[in-house]
C-alpha cells in the first residue's frame, strides 16, 4: 500500500541477510539520516546511532547523517540497508586512552620500579642530566597532546570502532615502554657529543612542539564556528604556520620533528626505530589528506607537498 | 615458510584466461622478462633437484647434502628477492606485503640459520625443507611460466593445488626443527646478539628472537594452510565446471 500523499515509507533491510529490520512509515520526506537513525535507535535500543551504517547499496558507502531522504536516489517507498559497525568509542576518548599511557609508562621506568630493572637498581637514580631531561621532555610531549585532545581538536568524525582501540594502544604504550626502558636503563650511555648534542636537541625539540601546536591551533581555528566541512589552510601571521607554504600537513612534518629530536638527545635506537614507523605512518596520512585537498579545491596552492617541502611521493603506475 | 610461495594471493593471477579481467595484465616487454625469470628459476631449482639426487646416489646416504646444493640454494632463493620488486612495479598483481614476507621468511633461514650456524648444516631436518622448497619451486616456477604463456597443462595446475598439503607441513616441520637445532650454538657464541652498555642504547638476544620466531609459526602456520585448501577447493572445482560446459 502507498504511503499517505506527501509522506515517505523506509524499510530497512539488514545488509547481509536481506531481512527487514523496521518499517517506518509517515517520514517526513525532509527527515535527515540522523533522524532515520534515531527513529531506528529507538527500536532497536543497543544499536546506537554511532553504530549504525544506513547504506542505498548493500555493498555501498555509509550515508552521512546530513543527507536528506528525498535528495536519494529513492522512490515514495524507501529501501536502506543497515550494517552494525561494532561498539564505538569516541575521538576523544581514545586519545585519552592512548596518550595518558604512554606518560605513565614511561613513568615506571624513571622511577626504576623494582620489578623493571631489578631489585638492586630499584628507586634509584640515574647520574646523567639527560636521562632527567628526556623524562621532562617526554611527559611534556603527552601532556601537550591531552591538553590539545581536550581544548584544541575538532574532530569531523565522532567515533571510531572499539577494537581498533587495543590495536592502537598496544602499539603507543609498547613502544613507550620499550624506548622508557633503554633511557633509564642503569647501563644508559649518554650521547656522544655530549652537551653540545644535548642542546640542540632540546632546541630542535622546543621548536617543533611550538610549531605543531600552532598548526594545530590554526586547524582549529577554521573549524570554530562548529561547521564539519573542509577548508583550506593558510599560513597566518605566526612564523611557524608559514610551513603551510610548502606542506600540506605541517603539523606531521613538526612531529617527526619531534621525534627525530628526541631520538639526537637520548641517542637510542629504539627512539629511532619509534621515529622511522612515526614518520612512515605519518607520510601515509599525509598523502591522504594531501590527495583529498587536491581533490576537494580546484585552486588548492600547487607549490605544496603532503610532508616534506619540495617532496612529493608519487603513487606507482598500475597498469589500467 | 615451506609452501607458503607456492599459493597465498597469486592465485588468481594463475587463472589465466578464466578469470573475467578488469585490467589489462602486464605489458609485452613485462610478460617476456617475466617468463624469463620463471624458466630461469624453475631451471634453478631443478639443478638443485638434481644435485640432491647424484649426491644421494654418490654417498649412498641421505645425510649432510647440504653441502652439494649450498651454492645454488642460496643463489636461487636469494632471487626470489626480486619478486617483491615484481608486486612494487605492478608488473605481477600481488600483494607486495605478503609476498615481501614469504620471501624474506625463506632468506631468513636460508642466511641467518642454515648459514650462520655452522653446525645445523649437518642436519636432517635441513633436508627435509629443501626437498619441500624444491619440490614445491619447480612446481610454482613452471605454473607461473605456463599461465603467462596461456598454456596451463590441468596436471601443473592440480600439482601446485594438491602437493602443498603434504609439502607445506613437511618444509615447516624441517624449519623448525632446523631453528631448534641452532638454538644452543646461538646462546654459546653470542650469534647476532648485542648487550648493554653500549653508545646506542640498544639489546638485541638472537635467541630469545628465534624463539619468538618459532612461536610465530603456531598462528601464521594453519592460517596460511587453510587458505591454500580454501584455494585449492575454489580452483580445481572452478576447472571442473569449466570442463563440464565444454
Amino acid at each position: 500500500m502507498g504511503g499517505r500523499a506527501g509522506f515517505f515509507e523506509v524499510e530497512i533491510l539488514d545488509w547481509k541477510t536481506k531481512k527487514q529490520l523496521c518499517f517506518l512509515d509517515k517520514v517526513e520526506p525532509n527527515a535527515t539520516i540522523r533522524e532515520i537513525r534515531l527513529m531506528f535507535h529507538k527500536l532497536y535500543p543497543r544499536w546506537y546511532p554511532a553504530r549504525q551504517s544506513i547504506k542505498l547499496d548493500p555493498k555501498g558507502k555509509s550515508l552521512r547523517d546530513e543527507e536528506i531522504l528525498q535528495h536519494l536516489p529513492v522512490g515514495t517507498t524507501a529501501t536502506l540497508y543497515f550494517k552494525d559497525l561494532g561498539p564505538q568509542i569516541g575521538w576523544t576518548t581514545v586519545f585519552l586512552i592512548e596518550y595518558t599511557g604512554p606518560l605513565f609508562i614511561y613513568f615506571l621506568f624513571y622511577f626504576r620500579m623494582p620489578f623493571v630493572y631489578g631489585l638492586d637498581e630499584r628507586f634509584t637514580s640515574s647520574p646523567h642530566p639527560v636521562v632527567n631531561l628526556a623524562c621532562i621532555c617526554h611527559s611534556f610531549h603527552y601532556i601537550k597532546r591531552l591538553i590539545e585532545t581536550v581544548f584544541v581538536h575538532r574532530f569531523s568524525h565522532g567515533t571510531m570502532p572499539l577494537r581498533n582501540i587495543v590495536k592502537n594502544c598496544l602499539y603507543y604504550w609498547g613502544f613507550a615502554a620499550w624506548l622508557a626502558y633503554y633511557i633509564n636503563h642503569p647501563l644508559y650511555t649518554p650521547p656522544s657529543y655530549g652537551k653540545k648534542q644535548i642542546n640542540f636537541a632540546v632546541i630542535m625539540f622546543l621548536l617543533c612542539e611550538a610549531g605543531n601546536f600552532s598548526i594545530h591551533v590554526a586547524l582549529s581555528d577554521l573549524r570554530r564556528n562548529g561547521s564539519k566541512t573542509r577548508k583550506i589552510p593558510y599560513p597566518t601571521k605566526n612564523p611557524f604556520t608559514w610551513l603551510f607554504f610548502f606542506v600540506s600537513c605541517p603539523n606531521y612534518t613538526y612531529e617527526v620533528g619531534t621525534w627525530i629530536s628526541f631520538t639526537i638527545m637520548t641517542q637510542c635506537v629504539p627512539v629511532g626505530l619509534f621515529t622511522l614507523l612515526c614518520f612512515i605512518q605519518m607520510t601515509i596520512w599525509a598523502k591522504d589528506k594531501h590527495c583529498t585537498y587536491l581533490r576537494e579545491f580546484k585552486d588548492y596552492p600547487s607549490l605544496r607537498m603532503p610532508i616534506i617541502p619540495f617532496l612529493l611521493l608519487k603513487k606507482k603506475k598500475k597498469k589500467a | 615458510m615451506a609452501a607458503s610461495g607456492s599459493g597465498g594471493s597469486r592465485a588468481d593471477n594463475g587463472y589465466g584466461s578464466q578469470q573475467p579481467r578488469r585490467r589489462k595484465g602486464p605489458g609485452a616487454l613485462a610478460t617476456a622478462y617475466l617468463v624469463i625469470y620463471n624458466v630461469v628459476m624453475t631451471a634453478g631449482w631443478l639443478v638443485i633437484a638434481v644435485g640432491l639426487v647424484r649426491a644421494y646416489l654418490a654417498k649412498g646416504s641421505y645425510h649432510s647434502l647440504y653441502y652439494s646444493i649450498e651454492k645454488p640454494l642460496k643463489f636461487f632463493q636469494t632471487g626470489a628477492l626480486l619478486e617483491i620488486l615484481h608486486c612494487a612495479f605492478g608488473i605481477v598483481p600481488s600483494s607486495v606485503v605478503l609476498t615481501a614476507f614469504q620471501v624474506m621468511s625463506r632468506v631468513f633461514l636460508t642466511w641467518a640459520v642454515t648459514h650462520s650456524v655452522k653446525e645445523v648444516q649437518t642436519e636432517d631436518s635441513v633436508l627435509l625443507f629443501v626437498v619441500a622448497w624444491t619440490i614445491t619451486e619447480i612446481i610454482r616456477y613452471s605454473f607461473y611460466t605456463f599461465s603467462l604463456l596461456n598454456h596451463l597443462p590441468y596436471l601443473i595446475k592440480w600439482a601446485r593445488y594438491t602437493l602443498f598439503i603434504v609439502l607445506y607441513p613437511m618444509g615447516v616441520s624441517g624449519e623448525l626443527l632446523t631453528i631448534y637445532a641452532a638454538l644452543p650454538f646461538v646462546r654459546q657464541s653470542g650469534l647476532y646478539s648485542i648487550s648493554l652498555p653500549n653508545k646506542y642504547n640498544f639489546s638485541f638476544d638472537y635467541y630469545t628472537f628465534l624463539i619468538l620466531v618459532m612461536i610465530s609459526y603456531i598462528p601464521i602456520f594453519p592460517q596460511l594452510y587453510f587458505h591454500m585448501l580454501h584455494q585449492r577447493r575454489k580452483v580445481l572445482s572452478h576447472t571442473e565446471e569449466h570442463k563440464k560446459s565444454e
